[in-house]
């Protein structure tokens, strides 16, 4: 940080001497102290993606190559044609640094923040999903602590504004231990008519410039000292380090937008998030192409004697810009006022390209449109970490533990155990449309009502995979996440994804984000997957070790199932039925929870994609799916296969007679085969009279299967055709183990 | 005419289980040593600035209100006026 | 005859889309959505308060919205004999207005929970109950973090016959383990003595579709039954 000096003013900046320099040039003077704020914010990393946006134009224009793509990143959210007159808004954005200080109200402004984003596509918001990361809850009252308030600040905020959370996931490891993760998604419904009258930007002048929503406070300034006053510490003390939400208001503020929208008066819309009211006017008039007239009085505010400063850089919460055309003012204000919403105008726009803001007749902003959200990129060196020969070379040690043990070491193991006590405090069936219930499928299953059609969506990361191999671990999240939706029924459409990082400024930080980046596109170009929208957060990382927490590049994956019979879910179904095990299994224990439970290893050779194969695998499943061959689907991941079976025969307390005779590779040893965590894998329930047709199909598209066993309704999966003796694993016990990790650990 | 503030918490009668207080007593107070502590109710507090005669009518005026408008439920809860006190110029 | 309901919306309402849905869609019932500053009872043969957070359930749940006017409006409803129901926030709204005795705290474990539950009859009497067999098991949701009913009244509930539901196992049995929030007597709805007013915590709106149901049941759709019935004979 560095002071800057400006008359009798001092502001505290992240800006670099190079950016304070640039800033002047363009200008031809000095900023003032609010345009200077105003810089500082849209150019730090959070708001500019500078170190960023160089990688991230690899990706390929989603719009220009995807014809069902209505909107890409760069808009507030990714929209996808689903046909029937429907359209998919989606956006998954990252709260860590807020979540980390206070999980509750960091936890809850993030969904608050994410809500607002699909909003503004003119869209409802009808379901929520959260990614999390922290440190390991055994012995850990802080991550236990974390958890605790994260879920509450999601489930209440999610709750109050009746938009079920339908899925998500959660990693526990020690290098989220000070650096927790919460990353949020939402996906928001509405008809394609709903979206082309969706506003956009301000590209028309004459427009009234419309603040809604909660009142401006001092939340979220920090650093500065005004001539006039100072802000303390003991002012500093007063104000929240972390914004509070509002999810009363919030529930309001989409009632009242969506109505406004209706009127067909709304022609720019924007939230008012990180860079409050800087960032929402540079965006709607820079992006719009026009320029607004705003009179700083006219912001109505919470806390008397603010200045410009102070207004324009506020991060006050639940807060809307709209640009309404003048023949719809009083429409639009009468709708706010039905909801009690606050609201004002103040100012409207023109064709000047800049945005002026005055306090009576003084200027305190004038700034071309564009200039704040046009920061010079920076170039960052990536270097591979020194450390990853060694740990690439781990070997796996031998164990006394029989596979018994270790099954049920894992099945308990954080990782891998039910977080039931997390999704029962979410609302999950507000809006009467999830149709799988958590824990019954891969995806949260959603129906379009007056459709016959489904959403599946679903989130992930394997942050030890991607901690090990960037590239193929990216590549991998993407196979397991499709995994999840094409193990529901659906087809994976389009994808989001969220960026976890170190320091960009650290070249082996740099190198982890820049390989993900390129795994997620090489994957995505490959199997013709468009890339709608992306969120960056860097800087996870632990300020006194300065280590970085494991690369985690979030991504999430919609799809849609035409037809309620073609929904796939997980629990096994009938004794008698086959099991199947779908894709290869290769030695490829890198990153595994078999290695971190069972050997305390982070190392090993991690799983490497196999573009072909998979693609193969799933057009594979597509056929069965087409001819109604299967009865129950899960994707293979965390733990390996016989996890996978386990979690299949809980619900309704079924068994399998496992034999691996035939197909035990004498290549790989027992822990190798079992608890490897190569991508791509399934396991099915079929039919046994199936049995011939599906294995030729599998010969024709060439397909690695293997019928592994049939389900018999003794709750106990016996295995047999191992180097080891047969045994036993009992179905109850699991389940029992499987369900009370998380409560044990939480409920004290 | 005198500007005063009422504070008043409104607490859950003892027929209603408090499982915050409980929790408060039992998971923090009982672990970190401070065995001391028997007992313990959790309540909402509401600070209300108001312009009364004297602190009698301030109360009185109070109390009705919360009786009238159920900020209180007297199902469930018990009102206790905490303080009243004349309010100076310099915030509280 | 055409029988119209209400779904009355306060602000910050959730299940009102739901609710309304089930009973045009679903039950092929005229109902429609009044803003409750708007609510004219006299329109109407019968009301739903609908699930939420009205007014972000601040201060205490149901309270804000009890000081609504369209509680005067439910009041005289029931004294020209028309049925409402309060689901979930409906349901704290009506205890708050005190249209319905007792009221409910923040449950015991002080989580939100979201789970299908299982509920018994214990009065078949009521407007929204007549349909229902006594002591029958109904399949049904709750979503609720304030779902604790208490009552130092009990004694006169039982004998009014006050006690509509009760959490039960899969034997009917209302013990402990099948009780989700600590509610008296694991009590999940009452009635007025009149029995013309039925409050419960569970969602019937979500358990009136098979393709959302666990167990493939629709109970959810006897609560909108019963209310018709009760209409229809009232006419008489």
């Amino acid at each position: 940080m560095r002071k800057v000096k400006l008359g009798d003013n001092e502001l505290e900046v992240d800006l670099t001497e190079n950016e304070i320099t640039f800033i002047k040039n363009n200008l031809e003077r000095d900023p003032t102290i609010t345009e200077l704020g105003m810089f500082d914010v849209m150019w730090s990393e959070h708001c500019s993606y500078k170190s960023s946006r160089p990688k991230l134009k690899l990706f390929e224009n989603a719009e220009e190559n995807y014809d069902y793509v209505l909107a890409g990143p760069g808009q507030d959210a990714g929209v996808i044609d689903i046909g029937d007159g429907y359209c998919l808004a989606f956006r998954i954005e990252s709260h860590n640094h807020p979540s980390a200080i206070e999980p509750y109200h960091g936890a809850a402004t993030g969904i608050g923040g994410i809500i607002r984003d699909i909003l503004c596509m003119g869209v409802r918001p009808i379901a929520l999903l959260d990614p999390l990361r922290f440190g390991p809850l055994k012995n850990n009252p802080h991550s236990q602590w974390l958890l605790k308030y994260v879920v509450k600040g999601i489930a209440d905020y999610g709750n109050c504004t009746g938009i079920p959370t339908i899925g998500g996931e959660v990693e526990f490891d020690k290098s989220f231990q000070n650096n927790c993760l919460v990353n949020v998604a939402c996906i928001g419904l509405g008809t394609i008519e709903d979206f082309k009258h969706a506003p956009s930007r301000a590209y028309n002048p004459g427009d009234y410039v419309i603040l809604m929503g909660g009142s401006t406070g001092r939340d979220g300034i920090h650093g500065v000292t005004f001539a006039s006053r100072t802000l303390t510490e003991e002012s500093e003390e007063d104000r929240p380090a972390v914004q509070i939400g509002d999810p009363f208001t919030k529930k309001l503020i989409i009632e009242a937008t969506l109505e406004a929208i209706k009127t067909g008066y709304v022609r720019g819309l924007k939230d008012l998030g990180g860079g409050g009211l800087s960032c929402a006017l540079s965006e709607l008039t820079g992006d719009g192409g026009t320029g607004a007239n705003i009179d700083f009085n006219k912001i109505f505010t919470r806390e008397p004697g603010m200045n410009s400063f102070e207004v324009m850089l506020s991060e006050s919460q639940e807060r809307m810009a709209f640009i309404v055309k003048p023949e719809g003012l009083e429409t639009i204000l009468n709708v706010f006022k039905k909801y009690e919403i606050a609201h004002a105008v103040i100012g409207k726009t023109d064709d000047t390209k800049v945005l002026k803001v005055y306090d009576n007749k003084n200027s305190v902003v004038n700034l071309p449109a564009k200039a704040l959200s046009e920061s010079p990129t920076i170039q960052r060196e990536e270097k591979r970490p020194d450390y990853l020969d060694d740990l690439l070379s781990q070997e796996t040690p031998n164990t006394i533990k029989s596979v018994k043990d270790i099954v049920y070491e894992l099945i308990a193991s954080e990782n891998i155990c039910s977080k039931e006590w997390i999704y029962r405090q979410y609302d999950h069936e507000v809006g009467v449309r999830s149709i799988i219930k958590c824990g019954d499928g891969d995806s949260g299953i959603l129906r379009i009502i007056g459709t016959n059609k489904f959403i599946a969506a679903s989130v992930g990361a394997n942050s030890k995979h991607c901690y090990l191999d960037p590239y193929n671990g990216a590549k991998g999240n993407l196979v397991e996440v499709c995994g999840n939706i094409i193990a529901s029924g659906a087809k994976p459409m389009a994808m989001v994804n969220c960026c976890n990082f170190g320091n960009p400024e650290v070249p082996e930080s740099f190198w982890y984000f820049s390989n993900s980046v390129n795994g997620m596109d090489d994957l995505c170009k490959k199997f013709r997957i468009p890339i709608v929208g992306g969120n960056v957060s860097f800087y996870n990382e632990d300020d006194v070790t300065h280590t970085a927490i494991k690369a985690t590049p979030i991504v999430m994956i919609v799809g849609i199932i035409e037809g309620e019979e073609n929904i796939i879910t997980l629990p096994f179904k009938q004794t008698g039925n086959d099991i199947l095990l779908i894709g290869e299994t290769k030695p490829e224990l890198g990153g595994s929870e078999y290695h971190s439970i069972i050997h305390n290893l982070e190392g090993g050779n991690p799983p490497i994609v196999d573009d072909e194969k998979i693609n193969t695998t799933w057009n594979f499943i597509q056929e069965l799916y087409k001819k109604k061959l299967v009865r129950a689907n899960h994707d293979v991941n965390k733990g390996g296969f016989l996890i996978t079976i386990a979690e299949m025969c809980f619900k309704n307390k079924l068994g399998a007679n496992l034999d691996f005779k035939e197909i035990n590779d004498e290549k790989m040893r027992i822990d190798e085969f079992l608890f490897s965590e190569s991508v791509g894998r399934f396991i099915l329930e079929t039919e046994s009279k199936d049995y011939t047709v599906i294995m030729n199909l599998a010969k024709k598209n060439n397909v690695n299967i293997d019928k592994i066993g049939i389900l018999i309704s003794e709750p106990k999966i016996n295995i047999k055709g191992l180097i080891t003796n047969d045994f036993s694993l009992d179905v109850e016990e699991m389940e029992k183990l499987y369900r009370f990790t998380v409560p044990n650990l939480m409920e004290i | 005419m005198n500007s005063f503030i009422v504070e008043i918490v409104m607490t859950l009668k003892s027929a209603a289980r408090d499982p915050v207080a409980e929790t408060i007593q039992r998971d923090l107070i009982a672990k970190k040593g401070y065995n001391m502590i028997s007992n313990i109710r959790s309540g909402q507090y509401l600070k209300i600035d108001i312009e009364a005669e004297d602190m009698n009518s301030a109360k009185e005026i109070i109390i009705e209100m919360c009786n009238k408008l159920r900020i209180f439920n007297p199902v469930t809860q018990n009102l206790n006026i905490l303080n009243v006190s004349k309010k100076n110029s310099r915030e509280l | 005859m055409n029988i119209k309901i209400a779904v009355i919306q306060f602000p910050g309402s959730n299940c009102d889309l739901d609710t309304l849905y089930v009973l045009n869609n679903v039950m092929k019932i005229d109902a429609e959505l009044v803003w409750h500053k708007q609510f004219d009872g006299s329109k109407f043969d019968g009301a739903v308060l609908p699930g939420g957070f009205s007014f972000g359930d601040y201060l205490r749940a149901g309270i804000i919205a009890a000081h609504s006017p369209a509680i005067d409006q439910a009041r005289q409803m029931l004294n020209d004999d028309k049925p409402i129901i309060g689901t979930c926030n409906g349901f704290q709204i009506l205890t708050e207005a005190q249209l319905l005795p007792g009221a409910l705290l923040q449950n015991d474990s002080l989580k939100f929970i979201c789970k299908w539950i299982r509920i018994r009859v214990d009065n078949n009497q009521t407007a929204f109950t007549n349909k229902m067999g006594l002591g029958d098991i109904l399949d049904i949701p709750i979503a609720h973090g304030e779902g604790r009913y208490f009552t130092e009244k009990l004694k006169e509930l039982e004998e009014n016959n006050q006690i509509v539901f009760r959490y039960v196992n899969e034997s009917g049995e209302a013990e402990e383990n099948a009780n989700p929030n600590g509610s008296l007597e694991n009590i999940a709805g009452v009635c007025d003595l009149e029995q013309k007013c039925v409050g419960l915590m569970p969602h019937p709106e979500r358990a009136s579709e098979t393709i959302l149901s666990p167990e493939k049941t629709v109970h959810g759709k006897l609560f909108f039954s019963s209310m018709l019935n009760f209409i229809e004979r009232n006419v008489k």
